[in-house]
């Protein structure tokens, strides 16, 4: 069996301590795992053609330092998606490691460094990642729909709720899967990455379970309801498109425990209530936009 | 994105959004104004000022999406902190039961 090859392509903002701490964790991977290969963003936003063949082949580690993302939008170019995407200011709150802001690599930075590397190399020894996948089966829904210019919006016509925030739970007895709906992933674009909860972890209504990122933004999905994370949706880390391509059933993105579901409707939307709210949205949205080109036509 | 958002007119979850004290505040002790941010933030919630001392501001409030935290993501040094979910919630139900 040929070897996976590995690669890590790292923020390279020297100008800024979030940068310097992307290359370090890098370096400190390399160190850990000296097969795993580097791809210098500079050469790489040079069209080189050095690594056309080993992005388009390899399991990918990208590490942004700041919301710019340069990394995750070069990978973008190539229509590739990253094995694991590690954003330094999530990892500094994570880990509780303040970076300094300073240029040269300090003491706290350099710890910082050596624990993220330490997540990526311990991420890319495991082997199970498959075997957390469970299939879900799923019926068909019926759905209320409409079209504006390209763009096509749906929205379950029962079984689910919905809150201002553009995400869905779907209660089943005791449980209930979230995900988002048509209107958020239309407005995302091509979903790239998911940043999924912990299983266990308990959540409020209205706390983000997660967020996911397309090369336009990051979003974050907002829970209509509280409760314990009981499973996640592991096929979203190797095949986030199902978020856009199938909102309401496979791209379906964690399962809570809920606590009182009639308490948390309330504050929530039933299908043709939504519906109403996500049209009014849209016509809103292009009027403006509308508006702003016959402004600049005139 | 609107930036021509008339906030008396919007409503979220049927209470009037300018009733709802939902947007980030600027921990200045904290703030290295590095404005990853006001970048990030898609709804012109803030603002950049080059010339004075404190840089960045909070400039249109009730375009700030409720329940919205995804800016403070961008915040290495946790400088930006929003309200308690739970109190907003509350504040909506009552809201909302006035007006019914």
């Amino acid at each position: 069996m040929t070897k996976e090859i590995i690669c890590i392509l790292p923020c390279n903002g020297l100008d800024k301590s979030l940068g310097v701490i992307a290359r370090e964790v890098s370096l400190k991977v390399i160190e850990k795992m000296p097969d795993v290969q580097l791809i210098c963003p500079v050469l790489l936003n040079n069209g080189d053609k050095k690594y056309e063949n080993l992005i388009q082949t390899s399991k990918i580690v990208i590490i942004n330092g700041c919301m710019t993302r340069c990394p995750t939008n070069l990978i973008e170019k190539w229509k590739q998606k990253p094995f694991k995407q590690i954003m330094i200011p999530d990892m500094s709150k994570k880990y509780k490691v303040k970076p300094s802001k300073d240029l040269i690599l300090n003491e706290e930075n350099i710890k910082l460094a050596e624990l993220i590397a330490d997540e990526i190399v311990n991420d890319l020894n495991k082997n199970d990642q498959e075997k957390d996948i469970k299939i879900r089966e799923f019926q068909e829904q019926d759905y209320f729909d409409i079209t504006v210019d390209k763009y096509y919006f749906t929205v379950p016509k029962e079984g689910y709720f919905f809150n201002e925030n553009d995400c869905w739970i779907k209660p089943e007895g005791n449980t209930a899967l979230l995900g988002i709906t048509d209107y958020l992933q239309n407005a995302a674009a091509d979903i790239l990455f998911v940043d999924l909860p912990e299983l266990g972890s308990e959540i409020e209504q209205f706390d983000d379970v997660g967020s996911f990122e397309s090369s336009k933004t990051v979003l974050q999905l907002i829970s209509p309801s509280p409760g314990r994370i009981i499973a996640i949706n592991k096929s979203l880390e190797k095949n986030p498109e199902l978020m856009n391509q199938d909102p309401y059933l496979k791209g379906w993105f964690a399962e809570i425990e809920l606590k009182n579901f009639e308490e948390d409707k309330e504050l929530l939307m039933n299908g043709p209530e939504y519906f109403e709210y996500m049209k009014n949205k849209i016509l809103k949205e292009k009027n403006h936009l509308d508006q702003i080109k016959s402004e600049r036509d005139v | 994105m609107s930036n021509s958002y008339d906030a008396d007119k919007e409503t979220f979850m049927g209470a009037p959004r300018t009733k709802i004290p939902w947007w980030p505040t600027i921990d200045y002790s904290k703030c290295d104004f590095c404005m990853e941010c006001d970048k990030f933030c898609p709804h012109n919630v803030y603002e950049k000022i080059d010339d004075d001392v404190r840089k960045l501001f909070v400039k249109n409030r009730y375009n700030c999406v409720v329940f919205c935290r995804a800016c403070a993501k961008t915040c290495a040094l946790d400088a930006l902190t929003f309200p308690d979910k739970k109190e907003i919630s509350q504040l909506i139900k009552k809201l909302r039961s006035e007006k019914s």
